[in-house]
């Protein structure tokens, strides 16, 4: 699947400002950044350190407010909502992977899968069934009951993966989600992305690492808050 | 999310999480509401058994005694008269009973022996009814026997012992003062009060008085009303009617009522100022509460941050909180009433009394103690409530 211009955008980026105030000193974080995002793309948003990428996508995955500019998601400016509409956007429309995972560590690998649905008010039994499948989708289906510091780096993410898909959302946002992996289970996470990806969910990843840029369909660089290209990887 | 089957449960797994801390956290609810409990029952308990002591000294809820002299003179001159007495009975219809005592000294002689009761008394035929005086043996003098001015006495046990011994007393004649009178009843032994051997006297007509004793002066006027309802009509019409013989009001009526009104007030501020003290326990445990709940919240900042990030609204992270102080306090409360039922009964079965348990405090320490508990878990529960995802998320802890 390709970017198609038929398609209607699920994410639309109008002139995003972001200005963190240090003390008395502005220090600006995205300087104007517009793109729009159809669905079924994998982007990956790639820049060095400090350019505004994690800033971004926290904008774009409502857990942070544009100082201006504007963010569409389905259609909806997330501007006009207050924060619990942001907290139903981020529950039912965007799933998160972290960097580092960010399971709670006190919860089974298949109760941190059901607590999106939880907050979204799905009953016991329904959810249960429901977060089985997604942990049998990424392969870890006999390790349901263990907890997060029973397995691996790689299994850790994968869980998270399968909690980000939990509520079928429109988006899932992935900041360096192989940033704290060995290459190879960088890779079966990257494979993951590419299946998730063909089944038609839309994805969004932040990464700093070429050759897993150069995994996904297209390419976002920033640089200093501002986009310096974007290209199709012709994948 | 309305439902709080879920905020409850995790209330509860993280609670259970830390045991230790949650097990120290509740045990200030105890000790507070315990504490609290305890105390209250205690002096309940203590309330009763005065109470019970002061019901037990013969008046009744519808029993008047009139002293003469203001209340706070402790020698009052004598004013009170046979004549006020006959007054009362002819004008105020609500009297039942009504007993003079003139009190005095008789020398008791018997053959060769002879005897000085503590008192002897000179009462009228109502006394037996009046403050419930049962006669053990023969009889009590009748009204016309008091009316005809019979030379009658009855006697306490220890007057008859020191007299007759083991024999009986009834019908013998004795005299009183070198004047002669027939023994006709024995008085149930009463034991003694606040030391005074209250078998050691001897009662004689009110009308005798005069020529035996040498007194006229009445020293109280023991009253019984037709029913307790009628006794502030009562007391009312004797002050107007004793007012109006004497020009001045120099006299004074005790209630029963008024006495256990005193005591009541007494023991109720005694008991309120203690349970204050405990009460402060309590809110002591309150702020033990906040305290923990915050450290929790901070030491939990980027669990709070992960559980914003997929979607949990502040009012799920605030029911998460909320519910975890309010949880520590129910229990601590259950345990605590558990633990100040047990203590009230085990201290004041020691002091050979009995503790009310008052379950109206414990209901009121209890509502206190949630509301101190939701008091204290609102601020740490709002603190985490309005966490920003983004800031929590980054947090080290």
């Amino acid at each position: 699947m390709s970017s198609s211009k038929t398609k209607q955008p699920v994410v639309t980026v109008k002139e995003v400002k972001k200005i963190y105030r240090m003390g008395k000193m502005e220090v600006p974080a995205l300087k104007g950044v517009s793109f729009s995002v159809e669905k079924g793309e994998f982007i990956s948003i790639m820049g060095p350190s400090g350019c505004g990428k994690s800033t971004l996508m926290h904008i774009i995955g409502c857990l942070d407010r544009p100082t201006s500019g504007h963010v569409l998601l389905d259609d909806v400016d997330i501007d006009e909502l207050d924060d619990n509409s942001l907290a139903d956007i981020r529950n039912k429309k965007v799933g998160f992977v972290f960097q580092t995972f960010n399971l709670l560590p006190k919860l089974s690998a298949i109760e941190n899968v059901e607590l999106p649905l939880i907050y979204a008010g799905v009953g016991f039994e329904e959810r249960r069934k429901k977060a089985s499948e997604l942990l049998d989708i990424v392969g870890l289906k006999e390790r349901a009951n263990h907890r997060p510091s029973e397995l691996s780096g790689g299994q850790s993410q994968r869980v998270a993966i399968a909690r980000s898909l939990a509520n079928n959302p429109t988006i899932i946002m992935a900041d360096e989600p192989t940033g704290n992996l060995d290459s190879k289970s960088g890779e079966e996470i990257i494979r993951l992305f590419n299946d998730l990806n063909s089944k038609g969910i839309t994805l969004i990843m932040v990464t700093h690492d070429q050759e897993i840029g150069d995994s996904s369909k297209r390419i976002i660089r920033l640089k200093d808050g501002e986009i310096i290209s974007d290209q199709l990887t012709g994948k | 999310m309305i439902n709080l089957k879920e905020p409850f449960k995790l209330a509860l797994q993280s609670l259970l999480g830390s045991k230790l801390r949650t097990l120290l956290t509740t045990l200030g609810v105890v000790i507070g509401i315990a504490a609290v409990i305890t105390l209250v029952s205690m002096g309940e308990g203590a309330k009763t058994y005065v109470l019970d002591q002061v019901r037990g000294w013969g008046m009744g809820a519808n029993a008047l005694e009139i002293h003469p002299g203001k209340a706070e003179m402790s020698m009052p001159e004598l004013t009170l008269t046979y004549a006020d007495t006959v007054a009362m009975k002819e004008h105020i219809p609500e009297i039942v009973y009504l007993v003079p005592e003139i009190i005095g000294k008789g020398r008791i002689k018997f053959g060769p022996t002879e005897y000085t009761p503590s008192f002897t008394i000179a009462v009228s035929a109502d006394y037996p009814n009046a403050v419930s005086q049962k006669v053990t043996e023969g009889r009590f003098y009748s009204k016309a026997e008091e009316a005809g001015r019979k030379h009658v006495v009855v006697l306490g046990k220890t007057v008859a012992n020191k007299l007759f011994g083991n024999s009986s007393a009834i019908g013998e004649r004795i005299k009183i003062n070198n004047i002669g009178f027939v023994v006709i009843g024995l008085l149930e032994e009463k034991g003694s009060m606040l030391t005074y051997d209250m078998d050691d006297m001897a009662l004689i007509p009110t009308t005798v008085a005069e020529n035996v004793l040498g007194k006229t002066k009445i020293i109280e006027i023991f009253l019984t009303i037709e029913n307790e309802q009628l006794v502030p009509q009562a007391i009312k019409e004797i002050t107007n009617l004793l007012v109006k013989r004497h020009k001045k009001e120099d006299f004074h009526i005790h209630t029963q009522q008024g006495m256990i009104d005193i005591i009541n007030n007494i023991l109720n501020a005694l008991t309120g100022i203690v349970s204050a003290i405990a009460a402060i326990s309590l809110l002591v445990g309150g702020i033990g509460i906040m305290n923990i709940m915050l450290v929790a919240v901070s030491e939990r900042t980027r669990e709070i941050g992960i559980r914003k990030a997929i979607g949990a609204k502040q009012r799920d992270i605030f029911m998460q909180f909320i519910l975890e102080a309010v949880l520590i306090t129910v229990v601590g409360a259950i345990i605590g009433i558990f633990i100040g039922t047990l203590a009230a009964w085990g201290i004041m079965a020691a002091l050979k009394m009995k503790a009310v348990i008052a379950w109206q405090a414990a209901a009121i320490a209890c509502f206190g103690a949630l509301l101190v508990g939701t008091f204290f878990g609102v601020y740490p529960a709002m603190r985490a409530a309005a966490l920003n995802p983004i800031d929590a998320l980054r947090s080290d802890v």
